[in-house]
């Protein structure tokens, strides 16, 4: 890019930083090297995938490298937005004000990924507490305060519940947990969408004592050094959890069953939703149908430009896309079984493949 | 002159940058500020409204709804650590000065000194790591509890011990980041003072510590307070250390000193990618306006450490 | 040389008052000795504190530290910490070379024509820059460069960002050097028929030379332990810099501690504790080197 440019971008800038603000970006970058860079930043949950992924990839395909970053959802979904990275990793999918101001934006889901509710208290963490979308808006709500609170002793009879303090851990980051989380919270209660609803960043209610932590691996460690608290945590980390010894809740679905995290419950629940996926596969999971389906399940995605600055870049995105959703490829079986994933059902697949071909 | 004209143009950077990083957060967080009005320093509530529903207009400005910009409990946060640390730091910094400077033969004193300055120079990143790796568990585990039982009857001491994260630890953190501060400081200014302040004094028949303590300390009283002041201003803007530490508080205020706390610059590190997903750009702007506000109150204790070492050097100079 | 010196001529008093002025005495020394005894654990909490602090970043780094840290790259959570370490080395200079020359001509404005109401705007101005909050910076620099600018995370960006940070610091340091130099040594030279720019540049200078390369090696440490500002301007790579200045990201020690000590898995946390060793390593070294260059000089007079 020029100087001249760049001063008269600078001019500019004050005057209309809204615009600048809303992502304008300079594809500037020529791909004069052989090898071409890709930055992939944002969903901790769905980091650990990438970093299998990508040295795997890599060395078939020696003439791409990509970096990876665990940021938050939050972070992959504005950094895609804006063209500092070219793959933003998210659980979530783009809001419609984002999709309108943001036209040719995609979400190509890459594999289907679910939530634990996980807590630390002290001589309950080999029981599975059953707890529900109401009873937990209570605890993240700062109503339920304690553990033997009569709403959670109704849900588990026979269990002996200590009278401590709850300590709730949320996200700090922008985070797809948080979105998928508070999505199970606010479409099993009707109270808590019509005042937090959900987003990638919610305005955690005041509950005292409350510790927002930095991505899943902040989570893990705060339940981990911190006695009777609660935390939303992505699958992926369930290795972490069994590491340490925290507890692991079934969680009602909208059936009313209790149902543990299975990967045959997560399948149930996808299964379920699958045929409702639209082309442009931005639909929440969450909260499926059927007696069996796990409530906190979502897509795994991509969030990626269709516009891309050079063919080059487009290109390795291409190639790389659909070697990540192929069950030869990024969805074989060792892979998703190493993060707890579910390999895409092959209709989204099939629609995921769509999108890949649109990235020029 | 073309040699003064010159120099004076690559100078020019320097107060050029501060005019423009000055410049653009009070034009950028223009609108967040109209928007936010008052209610952005006296409520508590950050909350970027519905991120999934369709913009509003509200005031003249579009936002999401049920957007509401508070940050009562980053003040809170930002100021009550900042007051801990400084009770903390200034009466080891004050003691460590002296010992220092008088208590400590000079062939031992300039290599404890030297260790006191490299302290200085640890990035607050490692403290960070040693807060979050040791002293967080410690702590939360050890001492909270402790003291939460002991202590318990005094206001604002006891209930809920938490997680070994919060006020207290981010109090201590920041001031062990501001102790080498002070201290080297202030032992530079105690040995600056004339022998014969001493030798006079001791002449009078005080102690030799009396004479440090009721004559040579107050010598140097516009320097304590004038590097108390600066390193209040390093424990308001300091980021890493804290973030790691602070338990992250999100929309409440600290009921006892070991509740989580977030302070204004650990919010902007936290909330800077979360707040660039609201299609309307307010939460961003808002974030701005937080930078406002705390350069705001930096620039304000700069100021004021200023005119403390600029009265008391003028009523030393008359005396 | 402590205890308490009689003040002479003090006569025959009264038994009475004497045992008073005894009592008073004993009380004073008492409080003396209390008075050294807290300056001392002053200064023995310190000392505490920050040997806990090192010998935890000496250890536990240390273990940390193989050859695989120095030689390979950063996969994801583990691998080594080449990029990262090439990345410091490189933001800290570029740094340096935008921040030297303007700060060095701020700080030679300032002391120079010290009586001139810029020269104390430029002081005032570096004082109140000093107190601005890294991330203020940082939070600038990624608006306006990373994003406005459409400069992606960069090393431009990042070395854009340090080098206002560092402009105080080496600005105030050149001044406080050149503010030593004898009046007389230039005067005289003044008085040869030196300009303004010979004397600033030939006599001035090189005698405050020492004191100026210890405000830029201080400068360097400061770039080398930043954290905040970097984390949104320079963004992470898990590859060596690729050499261009705008559209890709660099990596570097800071971010290596903050983001690995925060995952669960342990070789993710030795990766932390030996980029904490390194970048603890590095600051001292240079706080060292900057101390002897300034012993040095104090030395050769």
């Amino acid at each position: 890019m020029s100087g001249r440019t760049a001063t008269g971008r600078r001019l500019v800038l004050m005057g209309a930083m809204a615009t600048a603000l809303a992502g304008l970006t300079v594809g500037a970058t020529p791909a004069k090297a052989a090898t071409v860079n890709l930055l992939e930043t944002g969903s901790s949950l769905l980091y650990p995938l990438f970093n299998l992924w990508v040295p795997a990839y890599t060395k078939a395909n020696p003439g791409v490298k990509i970096t990876t970053q665990s940021t938050g959802s939050g972070t992959g979904i504005s950094q895609s937005i804006s063209g500092v990275a070219q793959i933003g990793a998210s659980d979530a999918y783009l809001s419609d004000a984002l999709m309108k101001m943001h036209k040719g934006m995609l979400n190509i889901p890459l594999a289907i990924s679910s939530q634990m509710v996980n807590y630390n208290v002290p001589g309950l963490n080999a029981t599975a507490l059953r707890l529900s979308g109401p009873v937990l808006t209570g605890i993240y709500g700062g109503k339920i305060t304690k553990w033997n609170d009569p709403a959670i002793a109704a849900l588990n009879p026979g269990v002996k519940l200590p009278d401590h303090g709850i300590v709730t851990v949320h996200r700090t980051d922008g985070s797809g947990d948080t979105f998928i989380f508070s999505q199970y919270l606010a479409f099993s209660t009707p109270s808590w969408q019509n005042s937090v609803g959900y987003g990638t960043t919610v305005s955690w209610p005041a509950a005292p004592g409350a510790i927002g932590a930095n991505g899943n691996p902040g989570m893990v460690n705060a339940i981990k050094t911190t006695p009777y608290s609660i935390a939303y945590i992505g699958v992926s980390f369930r290795q972490a959890i069994v590491q340490n010894k925290l507890g692991e809740a079934l969680l009602q679905n909208k059936d009313g069953k209790f149902v543990a995290l299975t990967i045959a419950n997560v399948k149930a629940a996808a299964a379920a939703m699958t045929e409702k996926t639209p082309a442009d596969e931005r639909i929440s999971l969450v909260y499926a149908p059927g007696a069996d389906s796990y409530p906190i399940i979502n897509y795994e995605y991509a969030i990626v430009k269709a516009q891309q600055p050079n063919a080059a870049v487009a290109a390795e995105l291409r190639k790389f896309f659909t070697w990540a959703i192929s069950p030869e490829g990024g969805n074989a079986q060792h892979f998703m079984d190493a993060v707890s994933f579910v390999a895409l059902p092959p209709a989204a697949a099939k629609l995921s493949a769509a999108q890949i071909a649109t990235i020029k | 002159m073309s040699f003064r004209r010159v120099l004076a143009v690559f100078a020019a950077v320097l107060p050029a940058s501060l005019i423009a990083v000055r410049l653009f957060l009070a034009v950028y967080s223009w609108p967040a500020v109209r928007f936010n009005g008052l209610g952005f320093i006296t409520s508590t509530s950050w909350n970027l409204g519905n991120t999934y529903g369709s913009p509003i207009v509200r005031n003249g400005v579009q936002v999401l709804p049920g957007a509401h910009y508070g940050i009562l409990f980053l003040i809170a946060g930002t100021l009550l650590s900042t007051l801990i640390a400084l009770v903390i730091a200034v009466p080891i910094g004050v003691g460590a000065a002296i010992f220092l400077a008088e208590a400590v033969p000079a062939r031992f004193r300039m290599w404890l000194s030297f260790f006191v300055e490299l302290l200085a120079a640890v990035p607050s990143v490692v403290f960070g790591l040693w807060g979050y790796a040791v002293l967080v568990p410690l702590l939360g585990h050890y001492v909270f509890p402790v003291m939460g039982r002991v202590l318990g009857f005094v206001p604002f001491l006891g209930g809920s011990t938490g997680s070994g994260s919060g006020l207290l630890t981010a109090g201590i953190v920041l001031s062990l980041m501001i102790v080498p501060l002070i201290a080297a400081t202030l032992r530079d200014a105690i040995l600056a003072e004339p022998m014969v302040v001493r030798e006079s004094a001791a002449a009078l028949g005080v102690t030799r510590f009396e004479a440090v303590w009721k004559v040579v300390l107050p010598g140097v009283r516009k320097i304590l307070i004038g590097v108390t002041i600066l390193a209040t201003g390093r424990a308001l803007g300091e980021t890493m250390a804290v973030l790691m530490v602070s338990g992250n508080a999100l929309n409440y205020l600290p009921p006892n000193i070991y509740s989580p706390i977030s302070t204004m610059a650990a919010f902007i590190v936290s909330q800077l990618d979360s707040a660039l997903q609201d299609p309307t750009g307010l939460a961003v702007r808002s974030l701005a306006e937080v930078a406002l506000v705390l350069s705001v109150i930096s620039l304000g204790v700069n100021t004021l450490a200023r005119l403390v070492l600029y009265r008391a050097g003028l009523k030393a100079a008359r005396v | 040389m402590s205890g308490v010196m009689a003040s002479g001529g003090m006569g025959a008093g009264e038994p009475a008052r004497e045992a008073a002025r005894l009592l008073r005495m004993r009380r004073r020394r008492t409080w003396s000795v209390a008075g050294w005894g807290l300056c001392a654990i002053g200064f023995g909490l310190l000392g505490i504190a920050m040997g806990w602090i090192l010998l935890m970043v000496l250890l536990r780094g240390f273990s940390a530290l193989t050859p695989t840290v120095f030689l390979e790259v950063t996969q994801g959570t583990g691998g080594g910490l080449l990029n990262a370490i090439e990345g410091t080395l490189v933001i800290g200079v570029g740094s340096m070379i935008l921040a030297v020359p303007f700060g060095v001509a701020a700080g030679l404005y300032a002391a120079q024509f010290s009586h001139t109401l810029f020269a104390r705007a430029i002081r005032f101005m570096a004082d109140v820059l000093v107190g601005v909050p890294s991330i203020v910076l940082g939070y600038f620099g990624y608006v306006t460069m990373v994003e406005g600018l459409g400069w992606k995370f960069s090393l431009a960006a990042a070395c854009i960002t340090i080098a206002i940070l560092c402009l105080p610091y080496i600005c105030r340091t050149t001044e406080l050097a050149l503010s030593q130099v004898p009046a007389a040594m230039q005067e005289a030279a003044f008085a040869l028929g030196a300009g303004e720019g010979l004397v600033a540049w030939r006599i001035a200078l090189p005698v405050a030379m020492p004191g100026v390369v210890t405000g830029i090696l201080l400068a360097f440490a400061i770039s080398v332990g930043e954290t905040a500002p970097l984390i949104y301007t320079a963004g992470w790579s898990s590859y060596m810099w690729n050499g261009q200045l705008v559209g890709s990201p660099v990596g570097y020690l800071t971010y290596a501690i903050w983001a690995f000590i925060n995952e669960p898995f342990a070789s993710a946390n030795a990766l932390a504790y030996a980029a904490a060793f390194l970048v603890t390593f590095i600051v001292l070294l240079i706080s060292v080197t900057a101390r002897l260059v300034l012993l040095r000089r104090q030395g050769g007079r």
